[in-house]
């Protein structure tokens, strides 16, 4: 017995100094500086379904890249890297600055040149904005969507290096609104009852959609939200039922929020679903929720993740996808997230190349500059750093509203420009 | 209106008996508090999706062996992890809650975080109860839950096993001299516990997808609800689920479901500072304060 | 072990001289006592300005471990007086919000609102725990659980203080020198203040709490009061963490009330064993930096820490630190063990 314990403690203290040393190894590693690649990072909650899948988007841009011959800088062609770190943002209990931690630590051992995708929680990409106003390192985000990041950048030029090209909540309010005035006006209806998670951008989009409705003379039966976690929904579906809501708005990016699509059907109400579940936004959850999507109009918050015929780069992007990664990964590519990611390491290829360095000073500036087609549509830069969103792929990027429809394709219905199909009642309601 | 409070009441109280029974039990039989238990539910989730995408078995089939298999594993945990600290209890929730951690991220390493994985209902389809509609899955959750709840209160209360090992879990050593093996004893509690884990995965799992994080919440609300019921009476543990569950649809339906978890958390704290043995825990009145 | 032999453990010489007054007259006795004590403080004090071999990154790391190492010690104070917190959180999150408020309302510079929010935080949680100080045992354990839990959720449900969003924008602390000096100096003073309370008349009135609470009642001590006042004692260096911490960030949200910041601290303890305080130090410093280079391995690295944890709780449950000192302190030798006679 004894025996045991001491063989136990030898084992204990090896493994330690083992984890050390191999911890050191690979610091001195990335302490030699490579200075023929150009390096950027990829900070983000890779353990999440839009941190893994924008990542796979990153890489997929940079092989093309790459096998393109890489990207000039001063006349000379240089390789892209990828190097990427897991802040575990995705999980309710990590505190704040264990999320900055790791950034912290990509960008000291890394010393990336650029950063994409970027933090998944807004309140991570809020105080990671002190972060990089201190390292001046160019960062464009694609997944958190708090406005306050707009409000901050247009208050001082210290956080100048910071841009997105993922949707903000106030465009996904424009994009939900206008979809409503849509069914308002195809099927008269005007009760609606809003269901949201409680975090800050679904709840931020659901007071703006809020008030929207208020405005338009809709009456809103109730607005709820859900802690992140929660499964049970009865409550939100039986006043919703009582108050014979017409059209419920879920605004959900959780897992849980499937058993709110699947009790909504097995208590039969009848109204139809319009709004953002992210578990019934990829091309695989027909199958995987058996058919109950039906009906739902659900939103991919920029293209890229559906091929629309209008923008012909977004169907480019999902044979490469697809040619990559396999059919059915393709098939599970999340709404929200690979399509910016993708486009940013073009955009950032390109202001290299203009800039003429890998300064960030003039790197920044060039990007305010930028001008380009990509595979969320136009993509410019307003002058608080936001990519512009709006209905049309030839003038500004897109995201778009599609309904679930038998035998299980997702139709693209909103905005009209690329629409293929249009919104239907689905059997139930009838 | 009334009519959906008192049936999805039921059916959340219901819901919580079955996340809470194994813990409850092998807090109530054997004094370990299985801090893994979170993990093992959804690893029985993610085991009976493995079983029915990757080897092909019928749902049916993948439940019982995900079930037996749990169970097996949960004894294994107390060999393995549990003994060497078996009186520590800092050391045994701190051990039995790095399984379950590591459980968890394992799956979470091993990429189970689309949104794909989810167990097929029973029987698809709902009826309406007085004008309510309710799928039968739910039902099956509610026959089942309260089911296994009197089964359970029969096999501690009447059975020669069950009595045992309630005696070891109020005074370890006069139960000793009476010739019941304590290690025995709590390798069983934490097996029934597990297999009671997969149970509740199997049966609650449908519902949705699973997710890895599910499973912190589930260790949260067993814990909630055995301390609110009294942490070794499997009555106190029913009427923990009702208070609780009924507390949580009321204040959903007529204050805003942002208040559900304020309501429990402090029902939770409010039965602690006033009765910390719980509502129906009786057997360490003397030991919980002075 | 050869059979027929038995494990006998003796104090060395050196050691039963050197707890006699006379040991000072000897500089290899003085050196016995004082050289692990100046070693670590030596350390502590040469690291931040070693800036140029660490980098800034591991300076980050030093600043996030005294952190955790003052919530430790501040678990390890309770523990002393027989109370198991399960909920380190709640008095880092009541440090981190007092100040936020202040600095974010108020506009106080971190001068005045660290050592503010410090004395007052450990007065609102002082306050929030006197109801329960009666409770024993893990019943104490569970309630101080469910306590940050249900701070996080009334902010957000009530939206006070920021809601979900926090606050942020915080005044930021002077720079990283200072900053290091200042927080590697509190976890010292702590340490230190905390091994030679606990040894005083006061400490000595604790720890029999922990002991036997009912004996000492029964001397005429009002033990509700003293646990009140370990509250409070211990609640500080908690509170000045979260505070620290915040300032650090500049910015103060929900996750302050982290699960988190309840675990780590404990699980530092197990690691380096309880009731010693700087078992729980040294806990925190092998805990947080082995987690910083578990890094590497991405999202296994969390399946890794759990199974080293799991090493460590089993095989060795005394803690790291009484193993070291028991080592110290007394040399092992196999002595034959004595036939018993039929």
């Amino acid at each position: 017995m004894k025996k045991k314990a001491i063989t136990f403690k030898f084992l204990a203290l090896a493994i330690l100094f083992l984890l050390m040393v191999t911890g050191c190894g690979s610091n001195d590693e990335a302490s030699i500086d490579d200075v023929s690649t150009i390096v950027l990072g990829v900070p983000t909650a890779l353990g999440s379904i839009e941190g893994a899948d924008s990542l796979k988007a990153v890489e997929l841009a940079v092989e093309e890249i790459n096998n393109a011959g890489g990207v000039s800088v001063d006349g000379e062609k240089r390789p892209l890297e990828v190097v990427s770190i897991d802040t575990r943002e995705h999980e309710p209990g990590l505190p704040v600055h264990d999320a900055l931690a790791a950034l912290e630590k990509m960008i000291v051992e890394k010393k990336p040149d650029a950063i994409v995708v970027g933090s998944f929680r807004s309140e991570v990409l809020l105080s990671a904005m002190d972060l990089i106003a201190k390292y001046k390192i160019p960062y464009i985000c694609t997944i958190a969507m708090t406005p306050d990041f707009q409000k901050k950048v247009s208050e001082s030029a210290d956080y100048k290096y910071m841009f997105r090209m993922g949707l903000n909540s106030p465009y996904l309010v424009n994009y939900l609104s206008d979809t409503m005035a849509f069914i308002n006006q195809k099927f008269d209806f005007n009760k609606v009852y809003i269901v949201t998670q409680d975090v800050l951008w679904a709840k931020g989009t659901g007071t703006g959609l809020e008030k929207w409705f208020q405005a338009n003379g809709w009456d809103v039966v109730g607005f709820d939200s859900y802690p992140t976690g929660a499964s049970d929904f009865s409550s939100t579906l039986g006043n919703a039922r009582a108050g014979n809501a017409q059209v419920i708005v879920p605004i959900f990016d959780m897992p849980q929020s499937g058993i709110l699509l699947k009790q909504a059907r097995a208590m039969q109400v009848p109204a139809l679903m319009a709004g953002f579940i992210s578990p019934a936004a990829s091309d695989s959850a027909w199958q995987t929720f058996e058919g109950e999507v039906e009906g739902l109009v659900n939103l991919v918050f920029e293209i890229g993740p559906i091929p629309l015929q209008a923008v012909p780069k977004s169907v480019e992007f999902n044979a490469n996808y697809g040619k990559k990664y396999g059919e059915e990964t393709l098939a599970k590519l999340s709404g929200h997230g690979p399509g910016p990611a993708y486009d940013s390491i073009y955009v950032l290829a390109d202001a290299i190349e203009r800039a003429g360095t890998l300064e960030s000073e003039a790197l920044v500036t060039a990007l305010e500059g930028t001008d380009m087609d990509g595979v969320i549509g136009k993509i410019k830069f307003t002058n608080d750093h936001q990519v512009i969103y709006g209905l049309d792929p030839k003038e500004t990027a897109i995201g778009a509203v599609f309904q679930w429809k038998t035998p299980g394709v997702r139709v693209p219905v909103f905005p009209e420009v690329a629409a293929e199909g249009e919104i239907e009642l689905p059997p139930y309601i009838k | 209106m009334i009519e959906t409070v008192l049936i999805y009441g039921l059916v959340n109280s219901v819901t919580l008996i079955l996340t809470a029974i194994g813990f409850s039990l092998t807090f109530g039989l054997s004094g370990i508090a299985n801090f893994s238990h979170g993990g093992l539910y959804i690893l029985s989730g993610y085991s009976a999706w493995m079983m029915m995408h990757y080897i092909g078995l019928p749902f049916a089939l993948a439940a019982v062996l995900t079930v037996i298999q749990v169970g097996i594993l949960g004894g294994l945990i107390y060999r393995a992890v549990i003994m060497p600290v078996r009186g520590i209890v800092l050391s045994e929730v701190v051990a039995t809650f790095a399984v379950g951690v590591a459980i968890l991220e394992f799956f979470r390493w091993r990429g189970f975080v689309t949104y794909d994985f989810n167990l097929p209902l029973f029987i698809k389809g709902s009826i309406g109860i007085a004008g309510v509609f309710i799928d039968y899955q739910r039902l099956f959750i509610i026959g089942i839950g309260l089911m296994l709840a009197v089964i359970l209160w029969f096999f501690t209360h009447h059975t020669r096993i069950g009595l045992a090992l309630r005696g070891m879990a109020q005074d370890e050593y006069t139960a000793l001299s009476l010739g019941i093996e304590s290690d025995w004893a709590a390798t069983l509690s934490m097996a029934l516990g597990a297999a009671l884990a997969a149970v509740a995965a199997i049966i609650i799992l449908p519902l949705g997808i699973i997710s890895i994080n599910m499973g912190y919440d589930v260790l949260l609300l067993a814990l909630a609800v055995t301390i609110l019921g009294g942490l070794e009476s499997t009555n106190g543990l029913i009427v923990g689920c009702f208070i609780l569950g009924y507390a949580r649809v009321i204040t959903g339906t007529y204050l805003g479901p942002e208040w559900m978890e304020v309501i429990y958390l402090a029902a939770i704290v409010l039965v602690l500072v006033v009765k910390p043995s719980g509502l129906c825990g009786k057997s360490k009145e003397l030991e919980e304060r002075v | 072990m050869k059979k027929g032999y038995r494990k006998e453990r003796l104090d060395r010489g050196i050691k039963a001289r050197t707890d006699d007054i006379f040991a000072i007259c000897s500089p290899r006795e003085i050196a016995y006592i004082a050289l692990p004590r100046f070693i670590v403080i030596g350390a502590l004090l040469m690291f931040p300005l070693l800036a140029v071999l660490t980098g800034i990154y591991w300076q980050n790391v030093l600043i996030i471990t005294c952190t955790i190492a003052l919530l430790a010690l501040s678990w390890d104070l309770l523990a002393s007086a027989g109370l198991v917190s399960l909920g380190q959180a709640l008095f880092f999150g009541a440090g981190a919000y007092v100040t936020g408020f202040l600095s974010h309302h108020y506009g106080w510079p971190p001068i005045l609102s660290v050592p503010a929010a410090t004395v007052t935080g450990a007065l609102l949680c002082t306050m929030l725990l006197y109801p329960v100080l009666r409770l024993r045992g893990i019943y104490f354990g569970l309630i101080t659980f469910a306590m940050p839990l249900l701070m996080m959720r009334i902010v957000e449900a009530t939206k006070i203080l920021g809601g979900t969003e926090g606050l942020s924008g915080l005044a930021p602390l002077p720079g990283m020198k200072v900053e290091l000096y200042v927080i590697i100096t509190v976890t010292l003073v702590c340490v230190f203040g905390f091994r030679r309370l606990i040894d005083t008349d006061y400490g000595l009135v604790l720890r029999a709490i922990r002991d036997n609470d009912r004996a000492v009642m029964a001397g005429g001590i009002n033990i509700q009061w003293y646990k009140t006042q370990a509250v409070f004692i211990a609640a500080l260096p908690a509170t000045f963490a979260g505070a620290f911490l915040t300032h650090h960030y500049q910015f103060v949200g929900m996750p302050a009330f982290a699960l988190e910041y309840s675990i780590l601290p404990l699980t530092s303890v197990i690691i380096g064993g309880t009731g010693s305080f700087a078992g729980a130090m040294l806990g925190a410093f092998i805990l947080v930096p082995l987690s910083e280079v578990l890094r590497a391995f991405g999202t296994l690295r969390v399946v890794i820490y759990c199974l080293i944890l799991l090493v460590f709780a089993i095989g060795l449950p005394e803690g790291i630190f009484h193993y070291i000192q028991r080592k110290y302190y007394q040399f092992e030798r196999l002595v034959p063990v004595e036939e018993i006679k039929k």
